[in-house]
């Protein structure tokens, strides 16, 4: 009786329960679409640090303003210092890495460059590269200019191997090879010999930072420390720290999506409120009869509060849905700018709103739910 | 077979309004017999519909109360109110008060339900209940299906769900034809004959000449009880009359 009692109170007016379930799609889909982005920003990094092998990054300074600042600052005469002791550290491997961005008139058409020594082995930094067309860089290779192209910048700028690829007026880069997916940012840089882009840039002897890899990956702090000791103007992040610098302003923007999203789930559930309210008194009659008969009051605040969650999980079971739309639209257009997937619509976002939908529900119920309970018998059957 | 006893002491209602209080029934005292039919007569305005919601717990009195057996309904709270409308009342209207939107045979099993029984001992008490009123093959119609006879039919179904002690009937043959109206008044007999307290408000007076006893009503007095004697001869010794159960009453009401 009570999926009918329910059931039929939701159908009473087909239109407004249509209707009020479109706000809350609405309300749910925005919600999903702006909490997709960060999930997409934290696929995409979390992807892209478990691809880089190393274990701490070096930087001039500290990390955040030196690594991809304009003109690299780090000196690479460090490199041989750091090496020097690499039996004390416990440094394995260590490669500098000059980072140069092209920038367009568009953000779209901007180009990562990333200079790295031409006979480093790319797999130690980014594990899952790979080489989809062509060759990778070779230690020949060195002050040539030649290039190899993340794959969705590749397709971005419809270069393939052999054609040339422009820095600036007086460089450009023959593409020898190009990668395939292995995801994250590598995907969108073009990886080229390190003197022929400090060359090319006219920086000499300056990178934007070194990627360590050190014998006991769980040392790093530890040989962070000790780095730091012997030269206090360096900055030396390890993994874990570069993973909660990212992870801490995903956190601040989800915030502010958050709050943008309150916004439409509050009218949303205004909506809800003012539709159970409505029916409600619709349904006074019907209410009394149904206490009169013997119904506690609790029974109808709980129809009412039921009727108002399903109306809501209706609404947010349609939302999802354009959530999904509106994360693959803005994915279509963020890939076709920034040749980045910058949303995703994942499980956890998923069950996010659904509880959500089904919390406003239960908050917009309570008051109509109220009122049901309240309902005078006497009055309720006196009424036509 | 006796069942509970129904008793109004000194009953009243008065409702507060600007223009000052209205007193809607007043000094009300009667003892309902059971296994008969006691006819509520009066015009409107005569405190009629303020007695019943008094009675049946609708509503709270101003003064007196209302006692079945040794329970004061009128001291209970709305669920335990609710609780004794469920399990000892059952109620038949004018309008019939169907719940539109279940079919003839939810509308039956709703009082079951609201009582905790499972879905196939609803059904089974349910089904029973319409064959005995003849609405077997109409027991999954909406009400806005059915005629007005066999609305109130299943209303009646309704009101015996629970197998309740008393039962209600407000206007009963209000918005029947004469026919049909017979037909209702006879199932109320029938059900008084199974020992259930009748409580018959009407304004009309053939039916009320179905009824054991007839109490006017008047300005929110009780103006004068009528004995209706080839009821009392023909109910024998099943029918309780007033003033045995009214030597009975004090000493199971607390007041």
């Amino acid at each position: 009786m009570v999926p009918s009692l329910a059931t039929a109170a939701l159908l009473r007016r087909p239109l407004r329960t249509f209707l009020t379930a479109l706000g809350i799609a609405i309300a749910v889909g925005s919600t999903v679409v702006f909490l997709s982005l960060g999930e997409g920003l934290r696929q995409a990094f979390s992807q892209e640090l478990s691809g880089v092998g190393p274990d701490l990054q070096v930087s001039f300074g500290d990390l955040q303003t030196s690594s991809f600042a304009e003109i690299p600052e780090l000196p690479i005469a460090y490199a041989d210092d750091l090496l020097a002791a690499a039996e004390r550290y416990g440094i394995v491997n260590l490669v500098p890495i000059l980072l140069h961005v092209r920038s367009g008139l568009s953000p779209g058409s901007a180009i990562v460059f990333q200079g790295l020594p031409a006979d480093a082995d790319v797999a130690s930094i980014y594990v899952d590269f790979t080489i989809a067309d062509g060759r990778q860089l070779a230690a020949e290779d060195e002050g040539a200019m030649v290039a190899v192209l993340g794959p969705q910048t590749a397709e971005r700028l419809g270069l393939g191997v052999g054609e040339t690829l422009r820095l600036n007026p007086r460089a450009s880069f023959d593409v020898v090879g190009i990668g395939g997916g292995a995801g994250g940012l590598l995907d969108n840089s073009v990886l080229v010999p390190l003197t022929s882009l400090q060359a090319a840039i006219g920086v000499e002897d300056r990178v934007s930072f070194f990627v360590v890899e050190i014998v006991e990956a769980s040392k790093a702090n530890e040989v962070a420390a000790a780095i730091m000791a012997d030269y206090p103007e360096l900055g030396v992040q390890t993994r874990a720290e570069l993973l909660e610098v990212i992870e801490r302003g995903l956190a601040i923007s989800d915030v502010v999506r958050l709050g943008i999203s309150a916004i439409a789930l509050i009218v949303g559930a205004i909506a809800v409120a003012n539709t159970m309210l409505m029916s409600v008194f619709e349904r006074t009659r019907e209410f009394g009869v149904v206490r009169a008969v013997g119904a506690r009051p609790r029974f109808l605040f709980g129809l009412v509060l039921l009727e108002s969650v399903v109306l809501s999980l209706i609404g947010a079971a349609v939302g999802v849905a354009l959530g999904f739309l509106g994360a693959w639209v803005v994915n279509l257009v963020s890939l076709d700018l920034i040749a980045l997937e910058v949303a995703a619509v994942t499980p956890r976002l998923v069950a996010f709103a659904v509880a959500v939908a089904a919390g406003m529900g239960l908050l917009a119920g309570l008051l109509p739910a109220g009122r049901a309970a309240r309902v005078p018998i006497a009055v309720a059957l006196a009424r036509e | 077979m006796l069942r509970g006893v129904l008793i109004a002491r000194d009953l009243g209602k008065t409702y507060r309004a600007p223009s000052g209080d209205v007193v809607a029934l007043a000094g009300f005292e009667h003892a309902f017999s059971e296994g008969a039919i006691t006819a509520v007569v009066g015009p409107s305005g005569s405190g009629k519909s303020t007695l019943l919601n008094l009675l049946a717990g609708f509503d709270v009195p101003t003064t007196g109360g209302v006692w079945l057996d040794d329970l004061a309904v009128h001291q209970r709270s709305e669920a335990e109110r609710a609780s004794v409308r469920l399990r000892r009342f059952g109620f038949v209207f004018q309008s019939f008060n169907l719940v539109t939107v279940l079919t003839a045979r939810q509308n039956v099993e709703l009082p079951l339900g609201l009582a905790g029984a499972g879905p196939a001992q609803r059904r089974r008490r349910a089904d029973d209940l319409l064959r005995r009123f003849g609405l077997a093959q109409r027991a999954d119609h909406l009400p806005h299906r059915l005629s007005g006879g066999e609305r109130q039919r299943v209303a009646l179904a309704r009101a015996l769900a629970n197998d309740p002690d008393v039962v209600f009937a407000d206007e009963p043959t209000g918005a029947l034809d004469s026919v049909t109206g017979r037909e209702v008044a006879a199932a109320l007999r029938d059900v008084a004959a199974e020992g259930r307290t009748v409580v018959l408000v009407t304004h009309d007076e053939s039916l009320s000449s179905i009824a054991d006893a007839r109490l006017r009503l008047s300005d929110g007095r009780l103006a004068a009880t009528e004995h209706v004697p080839s009821r009392r001869a023909a109910g024998g010794d099943q029918v309780t009359v007033r003033e045995d159960v009214k030597a009975l009453a004090p000493a199971a009401v607390p007041r």
